[in-house]
């Protein structure tokens, strides 16, 4: 897990790559790699990869980056990881292959002297690249299918700069940091700002499943080659007929496949373990893996010690119940307060959340750990969010009267007018509900469209608005649209707040602790094994995950985790007397006014 | 696609002056150089055609009025068997522009020069962009500016530079013309540009309000202002005011024959301009020996290769100006052969990548 970075100055009248602005780029990703650091530049100066590393295979020297092949005529910076790597080395070196180093980044260069562009259909795993093809004079940026790792890049015309972070890119001081109204409205639409865009006009993130190459004409158009919609649609096609035993076996193997390949390291492996279903049977799955020692850590919080919102007692129950070597943290709020400055800092780009994964990664890192598994994408792969009843049912019931042309604006208007403090979501009901696309931005809208002037003023909300065009944007996650019902939510919440939302948050709050979070269950091998049966088991489908472990997870923690858990950071916000920009705003001074909006106020960009 | 045909919907192409003119010129001589280019078809707004043509290059008559225009243009596209690609001139004929190449079936092509599109347009001119398969835009702060009112992926945005004349060259500074404006033992600092009361930010002002304080160090200069306009009265105005009259010179229009002697006596180009959509006239300066000043807010930046080959300087900072005009004056940079980067050649061999790579055979 690393940062890398580029400068390629490809227009035939750009000054060449310049050395220092790629240091300032990679260098302030120091904390994604602080095991070591190394800069590549072309003969001719016009391109240069630079890489921060935190080694976690083949922890030699051979392992730094950026890394040429044995020719000259490949050079590759790379951060994430190839779990299928020993596999694809091995058909490699049966093919001829000759290597030198014990990595996965130089199976990636192999591969790519292989198949060229057609290699990233091979890769299992969570990776953002940069390839320089010194023959092509091309430079092939690639982003793994979900999107776990990170790839930004501003184009301005003559030269592309790409880094795993935004604020890299803009330490680098030589791109423009206009705003881009279509990042800001996302942002206040969702609570994280929605790719491709980011705040800046200039920077853009590539699409998750996606590769661009960019030649002496600049970029080329972005190719998709995964896509979660077109797995559901393929999966709904078909109609496996098998026995409840059978669908738990095909679950459970592959899980523990998945799992398996997440373990791949050169350095212990640890988890994160909170009272939920999806840590705990991740939990149980690496201990059916082989793994014998496992270092579990949970989050507890001062206030909620001894509540029925403290998910402590329960993690502490699972890791008995594994056997695993159990830390429970304790997070204060006087450790808030103090850290609150440093997570700014290092929140990349704006978002709601994240700051519970920046203490679990910070316990992780206090033991030393530089890898945790991670449950995260287990209520998008299993269907566990109530988005998978309520979108279907709100489609179901408005559909029609949502038809009606401007029936729904003009029931927002009277009720968004008369009654003043009608809850936006409410007023918007017929709008927006009567359509998928509609009925998410509903459930996971921070603001409603037309409330975005009071907040962000007329021009900006105008112009972001048209730029981002929220419910085109969201169909796009729909395109192909999947049949079921569950395969559309499924679509919808893998590809926008997983993508846009989750998988950012544990990237950055990782990260700024040096460490490396994986993610079993946002695979994409896993899902095309898994998206033909979890939709016919949508009520159950958690429990397939729950017995997934030979030992199963107890009956107490799958019917304990439905009502969830709380955390205190809203009331510490609530007091911090540096959190005080949602007064300026009238309607976020209701008393109703959930602390997201006001939260989101607070962290977008003035 | 077979040898493709192009139509060019230009303002002024064969046969007119101007910098628009000559661009479009190069562009499309690039364009009919290409191996798999069967022919280009130019519809002007103005000019004549009795200029010689490249080969493949097919002028028509030029049309005056808008409706006229656009009819021409269709006509045109209708009577030349298939055309592929509408390239449009000027982003004030990109409507008419955009409606040929819908309805011939064609890929659109736009090219942008600066001012024109730094600020929201109309929708029928975003449409029309956002329905163009390529962009081309003079500089980086060109394509930003427009990137900022239209929603387009901005990879179809490209940069097409301006390109310089052969002609400039370093050489002798004239012994005719030292001798018609007195300036034998003198420093030359000059501006060349258009002198319209429309075009103020090109920055004379604030070159004359800085020239008390350079001639105070630097008392051998004469700064000699080219080219002419509604302005000159006012500027010859500001230049007795600031007391420097004597020290100012104000050439008027040169003869497009002479104006590489007119820059080979400068010293000093200085143009602190705040709207420039490239600056051409720093790439002919620099390329005729000058030291250049300019603006970091504008097209100017690409001229100036970032500062590589001039200085790029706040042009609204009257201590960078004059820090850059003591500096430059004292420790003249002279010719680098960087300034080549902007050459015909390099532009050409763009021209026919981008036309290869963006519009491929099939």
């Amino acid at each position: 897990m690393c940062g890398i970075a580029g400068i390629y100055a490809y227009h035939y009248a750009a000054n060449p790559a310049e050395r220092e602005e790629l240091r300032r780029i990679r260098d302030h990703m120091s904390a994604r790699g602080p095991d070591g650091f190394g800069e590549w530049f072309s003969s001719d100066g016009r391109i240069g990869l630079g890489h921060r590393r935190l080694a976690i295979l083949d922890l030699s020297e051979r392992g730094l980056q950026p890394m040429l092949s044995s020719d000259g005529n490949l050079a590759i910076t790379f951060n994430g990881e190839i779990y299928n790597y020993r596999q694809l080395r091995a058909r490699l070196e049966s093919q001829g292959h000759i290597f030198r180093t014990d990595t996965d980044t130089e199976v990636l260069l192999h591969l790519y002297a292989e198949k060229g562009e057609a290699m990233v259909n091979e890769l299992r795993g969570m990776f953002a690249f940069g390839l320089w093809d010194a023959q092509k004079r091309a430079l092939l940026l690639v982003r793994d299918p979900y999107g776990i790792k990170p790839l930004y890049y501003a184009d301005d015309g003559w030269t592309l700069r790409f880094a795993s972070q935004v604020k890299a890119l803009v330490a680098g001081q030589k791109i423009s940091t206009n705003p881009e109204p279509a990042g800001l409205v996302g942002f206040a639409l969702f609570g994280s700002v929605p790719e491709p865009f980011t705040t800046y006009q200039e920077v853009r993130s590539l699409p998750a499943g996606s590769f661009m190459w960019v030649d002496r004409i600049g970029t080329h158009d972005i190719k998709r080659y995964f896509c979660i919609a077109e797995v559901y649609r393929s999966a709904d096609a078909q109609k496996p007929r098998r026995t409840n035993d059978e669908v738990q076996a095909t679950v459970r193997n592959s899980l523990l496949e998945s799992v398996q390949h997440h373990l791949v390291s050169d350095v212990p492996v640890g988890a994160f373990l909170s009272g939920g279903v999806d840590s705990g049977a991740l939990v149980g799955l690496m201990r059916d893996a082989g793994q014998r020692e496992i270092q579990t850590i949970t989050l507890t919080f001062e206030e909620f010690r001894a509540t029925r919102q403290d998910e402590a007692p329960l993690a502490e129950r699972i890791a008995a119940h594994y056997a695993t070597r159990h830390i429970t943290r304790l997070v204060t709020e006087q450790e808030f307060r103090e850290d609150l400055p440093k997570i700014l800092d290092a929140m990349d780009q704006p978002t709601i959340d994240g700051i519970n994964t920046w203490f679990v990664s910070k316990a992780a890192r206090e033991l030393g750990l530089k890898v945790v598994l991670s449950g995260l994408g287990g209520d998008e792969l299993f269907g566990g969010y109530p988005s998978f009843n309520d979108i279907p049912l709100s489609v179901r019931l408005l559909s029609i009267p949502g038809q009606i042309p401007w029936l729904g604006a003009l029931v927002r208007r009277l009720l968004g007018g008369f009654a003043h403090g009608f809850n936006p979501k409410t007023a918007s009901i017929l709008e927006f509900g009567g359509t998928y696309p509609g009925a998410y931005l509903l459930r996971r809208g921070l603001f409603m469209p037309w409330e975005l002037e009071g907040i962000l003023g007329k021009e900006v909300a105008h112009h972001g608005l048209r730029r981002l065009d929220p419910i085109r944007c969201i169909g796009e996650a729909l395109d192909p649209e999947p049949k079921s019902s569950f395969g559309k939510v499924a679509a919808l919440e893998s590809s926008l707040y997983m993508r846009n939302q989750l998988l950012r948050d544990a990237d950055w709050a990782s990260m700024a602790h040096s460490l490396e979070v994986r993610v079993p269950l946002v695979d994409a091998t896993l899902l095309k094994q898994l998206a033909p049966l979890t939709g016919q088991y949508a009520r159950r489908s958690k429990r397939l995950l729950a017995n997934s472990p030979r030992l199963p997870l107890p009956n107490e923690v799958v019917e304990r985790a439905k009502t969830g858990f709380g955390t205190p950071i809203e009331r510490w916000l609530r007091r911090d007397n540096r959190v005080q920009r949602w007064k300026q705003i009238p309607a976020l001074n209701l008393e109703s006014c959930p602390w997201a909006r006001r939260w989101a106020v607070q962290l977008a960009p003035a | 696609m077979g040898p493709r045909r192009i139509l060019a919907l230009v303002a002024d192409a064969f046969g007119s002056e101007g910098g628009i003119a000559t661009y479009d010129r190069n562009l499309i001589a690039s364009l009919a150089s290409c191996r798999d280019v069967a022919e280009v078809v130019v519809v002007p707004r103005r000019g004549k055609s009795t200029i010689k043509l490249p080969p493949r290059v097919h002028q028509l008559r030029s049309v005056g009025g808008r409706a006229a225009y656009s009819l021409a243009a269709l006509w045109a596209a209708r009577s030349h068997r298939t055309i592929d690609i509408v390239f449009c001139g000027h982003l004030y004929m990109a409507p008419a522009a955009a409606a040929v190449a819908k309805i011939v079936g064609a890929h659109l092509w736009i090219q942008i020069h600066g001012l024109e599109a730094w600020h929201a347009l109309s929708s029928p001119y975003r449409t029309s962009i956002e329905a163009a398969t390529l962009i081309t835009a003079v500089s980086r702060d060109t394509r930003r500016r427009l990137l900022e009112w239209v929603a387009i992926d901005p990879g179809r945005v490209k940069v097409l530079p301006n390109t310089l004349d052969p002609r400039f060259q370093p050489g002798a500074k004239s012994r005719e013309l030292l001798d018609r404006y007195n300036l034998h033992n003198k420093k030359v600092l000059m501006t060349v540009s258009r002198l319209s009361a429309k075009e103020r930010y090109k920055g004379h002002d604030r070159v004359l309000r800085a020239l008390p304080r350079v001639l105070s160090q630097h008392p051998e200069v004469m700064y000699l202002i080219v080219g002419d306009g509604d302005d000159r009265k006012r500027l010859e105005r500001l230049a007795t005011e600031h007391g420097v009259d004597d020290k100012v010179c104000f050439v008027g229009q040169v003869d497009d024959q002479r104006i590489v002697d007119y820059f080979r006596l400068a010293d000093v180009f200085v143009m602190p301009s705040t709207a420039e959509g490239f600056g051409i006239v720093f790439i002919e300066a620099m390329a005729s020996g000058a030291t250049v000043i300019g603006g970091n807010k504008d097209g100017s930046l690409d001229a100036l290769c970032d500062g590589l080959l001039g200085k790029a300087i706040d042009p609204e900072s009257d201590e960078d100006l004059l820090e850059a005009l003591n500096s430059a004056l004292a420790f003249p940079s002279g010719y680098d052969n960087q300034v080549q980067r902007f050459s015909r050649e390099m532009f050409a061999d763009h021209v026919v990548e981008l036309l290869s790579q963006v519009f491929p055979l099939h």
